[in-house]
């Protein structure tokens, strides 16, 4: 079995589809015994008669097989024809169906026509009466102000009315329609520019009107100019209420009424219009609000509103309602605006601060030139005058500064935005360095003034002292003080680089002002005594000197006084001890006076920049006095007795000035210089003997 | 003379008295009169700078009328001058004035041979024509200055502490006058002719400049500054090319220049001196350079240009010279009276200080250049 599976595809296996009988006999008659081969030819006949007869079984079962199938359709054939007649009847049974169906759909045709059109009369003469009763609904609905409806009935008639208008029955009802719509759009008009009616009422007529087919930018002008008119109204009763009324109230009054409305106003605009341009949005909205921040500025500036807590108060208030605001209109110049609002403010209040702290200090300056004026001979103590002045002037600035200071709490709206961080910086620099600067132009103006405004010589030194104090402490002082106080109000919050500097030399040039206008002032008060008394004298028939001329007393009197106000004020410079006062200048030859003398001393320069010190200024003062006696006393001519009296003269200055300033060469060189020159324009140049000028001077 | 470099000449006396030869065109010439109260020892000096080769000759002159106060040369003839003379009289002890006006016998001062200029190193004083002396009514009176007209060559006026005499030089006669009122009786300082009213005197009262015109009654003046400094006012000098602008100085120590028309701000001010200032003078040729003298014994070189810059010309000029001073003459020693630019060349000057000193100055080079280029 196993060999035959192996050779399926042996052609010498019988069963096999590629027998080859020729290889197969030969094999077989090759390799097989003869028994085997009659064996297999025995078993090869046996074999091919069972199929013979296997075969003619099957043929006879297919015959048979045929045979029915013939008999079959034959039968088949005669049902086929049985059934052919009834199919015949059916479809004529049909025909005659859809015949009689057609004739009663005919006949049905008409009564439905009918019915079709008596349902179509039917909605028309609905329509019909609509329209006719119109004009009566309309009146009806605007007799009981339901507006809404009114416009609603309308605006479905309309498309009717329009299509039929021609018609003489609807002409009437369209204009009679028509006159009602427009009594209704002038009502409606009416009420938008009655100032009485609500902004949400406005609105609803704007939409009335709106459905009424006006055209959408005159609307949105009507719209936007009744809310003008609406809101001028409250504009001018604002104005009217500055007077009356604290800004707390006023802002109160302007966020409920003014600003309130404005926000319906711009809601209700970006509802109707919400698909047109915001053209003309936020121009309306900037034109209501300057207007607004106008009114403030001047609420601010009201003097009653002054008080920090108030105006703080009221500035939040404010600002919190233009924030809301800024986000309605969402445009940023009312957000800018309200910020510069604020600044300004900020900045007011700074200006306000330094001008007080200026009209304080000159009050106080006032009252201390009186107090200077009328004090007679009595010596005042210049040093409390000065203390009280600068302390008063530091207090009121740090004051000023604290009070700045409010503007950063945290509970503000704005308090703790940096802008406004930078605004309260730079308002107290300004508070600073403002004051300090007014200070400088006060002080140098009253310095060049001086001659025609008779201002004490007192304060001109103190002024000068306070300056000098000022700018070598207060400013740093003052500045430190800021940047304590920022810190701890806004930690964080730094003061820019501010400029000391310029403030720091506008003091020192006014101080130096102050002194220099003092020195001349004394020096040519002095000098103009000494001026007339030369001038107006008649040296050529003056008597014997008996004493040095009262003039000279009132000269030393002059410096003295001015020496001993400084020196209250400026410290004193030890004075080397002076031995050498006693000297007497005509020790030297008379005829000393010659230009080799004065090459070896150093020119004089008689106006020049006065130190601030005792000494410095009372060299200065004598300079000028000194020099111009010198100068006087060269346009005169003398006799000998009115040479010997300018001898005495001189040398009882020589005694009594020899205390003031600290430059002897100075003083001897002038007094020197004026005397060689009384020498030279004396007629009989004899000088008395010094022994006897000191008794006279010390009789005198 | 070369740049920087001043010649300085001294004299014996004291001096207060300096003017340049306003007749003469050519050669530079300064006539000084001295201040002394001794008898016959005062003198004119003419001094004049051979500009080629920077030498200075002088002649002397006696004046023996007394000291000088004020000089002035004839703008007519060089050969004349007019001086203000002082002198006391020990008989009544009281001090006598007077203007009295001479003629030189010659203007040459540079010899022509050695003999001349042996002549000249005796330094003899010579004699002058004395053509007339004019004396104040009242004999005690002080005669501020004496200014000739600047066209009637017979006109002085005579500047008198209280009142402006008008004076015919070849009488004496008092031809008219000005007395300016007031109820302060202010002294007068000084005076000078206007140069466009022909008519017109001005004078400094106290701090105040007033110009009158000699034809009326002289109760108004014809215009006035008030209050021109803060201290007395001591001269003043009119532009010599531009109307209505004239330069004052004073014991404020400031040089004003104003235009009369609108006297009340002045329209150049300038504080540079230390002390008084005592003369101011504007270059004749050059309106923008001024020249002023102070008692701080110094003069002063000062450029004016923006107040000359009307025409194109000056324009271009105050561009390229700063307002300011542009040099200061330190040379002297005491106080700087007088200072005169030379009536003959555009850059020379002279200062006189009391110690008698006169200095002749420059403009320095490079300023020159600026002007002129």
């Amino acid at each position: 079995m196993s060999e035959s599976c192996k050779d399926n595809e042996n052609p010498l296996d019988i069963d096999g589809s590629n027998f080859n009988s020729e290889m197969y006999l030969e094999c077989l008659l090759k390799c097989a015994t003869l028994r085997q081969v009659m064996d297999k030819e025995a078993e090869v006949v046996t074999q091919s008669q069972f199929l013979q007869s296997e075969m003619q079984t099957l043929v006879y079962e297919n015959y048979n097989k045929f045979i029915s199938a013939t008999e079959t359709v034959r039968k088949m054939r005669s049902d086929f024809q049985i059934m052919q007649e009834e199919m015949n009847k059916l479809s004529e049974n049909i025909n005659n169906i859809t015949e009689f169906s057609s004739k009663i759909s005919d006949n049905l045709k008409e009564s439905g026509n009918n019915v079709n059109r008596l349902c179509s009369t039917r909605q028309l003469l609905d329509k019909l009466q609509f329209v006719f009763l119109l004009p009566t609904q309309l009146n009806k609905a605007i007799e009981e102000n339901r507006y809404v409806d009114a416009v609603h009935d309308y605006t479905h008639a309309q498309r009717v009315l329009q299509k039929y208008g021609n018609q003489p029955s609807f002409q009437s009802i369209q204009t009679e329609c028509s006159e009602i719509i427009c009594d209704l759009k002038k009502t409606l008009r009416e009420r938008l520019l009655t100032p009485d009616t609500s902004a949400s009422e406005l609105a609803e007529s704007v939409g009335l009107l709106r459905q009424l087919q006006e055209t959408d930018s005159s609307l949105q002008d009507i719209f936007l100019t009744c809310a003008e008119n609406r809101l001028e109204q409250h504009l001018k009763n604002l104005c009217g209420i500055i007077e009356n009324v604290d800004i707390l109230e006023w802002v109160e009054k302007c966020n409920n009424t003014l600003l309130a409305d404005l926000g319906i106003v711009i809601s209700c605009y970006h509802d109707i219009f919400q698909d047109s341009e915001n053209a003309n949005l936020p121009e309306f909205a900037d034109k209501i609000t300057t207007q607004v921040f106008h009114l403030f500025e001047e609420v601010v500036k009201k003097p009653e509103n002054i008080g920090t807590e108030i105006l703080i108060r009221g500035l939040d208030k404010f600002f919190r309602k233009l924030q809301a605001m800024s986000e309605i209109i969402s445009s940023d110049t009312v957000s800018n605006k309200a910020q510069d609002v604020v600044i300004q403010c900020i900045d007011h209040k700074a200006t306000m601060q330094y001008q007080l702290i200026q009209t304080q200090f000159k009050e106080n300056l006032m009252r201390v030139r009186q107090s200077l004026a009328s004090k007679g001979s009595e010596t005042v103590d210049l040093k409390d005058i000065l203390n009280s002045l600068q302390i008063h002037l530091m207090q009121k600035v740090q004051a000023s500064l604290l009070d700045l200071m409010a503007f950063l709490q945290n509970k503000l709206s704005f308090g703790l935005k940096p802008w406004c961080g930078k605004a309260v910086a730079d308002a107290c620099w300004t508070v600073i360095s403002e004051t300090l600067k007014n200070l400088s132009d006060m002080v140098k103006d009253m310095a060049s003034m001086q001659t025609s405004n008779n201002i004490p010589f007192e304060l001109l030194l103190i002024l000068a002292k306070l300056c000098l104090e000022i700018q070598e402490n207060g400013v740093t002082t003052l500045h430190s003080h800021l940047l304590k106080l920022l810190e701890e109000s806004a930690p964080g919050l730094t003061v820019k680089d501010k400029d000391t500097n310029s403030v720091m030399v506008h003091l020192s040039t006014a101080a130096q002002a102050a002194l220099d206008s003092e020195v001349v002032f004394i020096g040519q008060m002095a000098a103009q005594m000494l001026r007339v008394s030369v001038l107006a004298r008649d040296w050529l028939r003056a008597p014997e000197p008996r004493g040095p001329r009262a003039v000279c007393r009132r000269v030393v009197e002059t410096l003295a006084s001015a020496d001993t106000a400084a020196s209250q004020l400026f410290p004193t410079s030890i004075k080397p001890s002076s031995d050498s006062s006693r000297r007497t200048i005509w020790s030297r030859a008379p005829s000393s006076f010659s230009p080799i003398n004065r090459i070896f001393s150093e020119r004089i320069e008689v106006f020049s920049p006065a130190g601030a010190d005792r000494a410095a200024l009372s060299n200065g003062a004598l300079k000028v006095a000194l020099k111009a006696l010198v100068e006087c006393v060269r346009l005169r001519t003398f006799s000998r007795h009115g040479l010997q009296q300018l001898q005495v003269d001189v040398h009882f200055l020589q005694q009594r000035l020899s205390c003031m300033g600290n430059d002897e060469r100075l003083l001897n060189a002038l007094l020197e210089d004026a005397l060689a020159s009384a020498q030279l324009r004396c007629v009989d140049p004899q000088l008395m003997e010094p022994s006897i000028v000191d008794i006279i001077c010390e009789r005198g | 003379m070369e740049e920087g470099n001043s010649i300085i000449y001294g004299l014996e006396h004291q001096t207060r008295a300096l003017s340049p030869q306003y007749g003469e065109n050519d050669a530079i010439r300064f006539l000084i009169g001295t201040q002394s109260l001794k008898p016959n020892t005062n003198q004119v000096h003419v001094v004049e700078l051979e500009e080629d080769t920077g030498a200075l000759h002088t002649k002397v002159f006696k004046h023996d009328i007394g000291e000088i106060w004020h000089l002035r040369c004839s703008p007519h003839d060089a050969a004349t001058l007019m001086t203000v003379h002082n002198a006391y009289d020990h008989d009544t002890c009281q001090c006598a004035m007077g203007v009295s006006i001479f003629r030189l016998p010659t203007i040459e001062v540079i010899p022509k041979d050695l003999d001349d200029l042996s002549a000249m190193q005796n330094r003899n004083a010579e004699d002058m024509e004395l053509l007339k002396t004019i004396t104040p009514e009242k004999p005690e009176e002080e005669i501020r200055c004496a200014e000739w007209h600047p066209s009637d060559a017979n006109r002085v006026g005579i500047v008198l502490d209280n009142c402006v005499s008008i004076r015919d030089t070849s009488t004496g006669a008092h031809v008219g006058g000005v007395a300016p009122g007031g109820r302060t009786r202010l002294k007068l300082t000084a005076g000078k002719w206007s140069p466009q009213g022909q008519s017109q005197f001005a004078v400094l009262q106290d701090t105040h400049i007033k110009c009158f015109d000699t034809r009326t009654d002289c109760s108004k003046p014809a215009w006035s500054i008030d209050s021109a400094h803060r201290q007395l006012a001591r001269d003043m000098d009119f532009n010599p090319n531009r109307q209505f602008h004239l330069a004052s100085a004073g014991d404020d120590a400031a040089l004003n220049i104003w235009d009369y028309r609108h006297g009340k701000e002045a329209i150049f001010s300038r504080t540079d001196h230390s002390h008084w200032v005592w003369t101011v003078r504007y270059n004749t040729y050059h309106e923008q350079l001024l020249l002023t003298g102070s008692s701080d014994a110094r003069a002063l070189l000062t450029a004016a240009a923006s107040v000359c810059d009307a025409d194109d010309d000056a324009r271009r000029l105050s561009q390229v010279l700063e307002d300011g001073v542009l040099q200061s003459y330190e040379q002297h020693e005491d106080s700087v009276y007088c200072a005169e630019w030379s009536a003959a060349e555009p850059w020379t000057f002279a200062s006189l200080s009391y110690d008698a000193r006169l200095v002749l100055s420059r403009v320095p080079r490079h300023f020159k250049y600026k002007i002129l280029l």
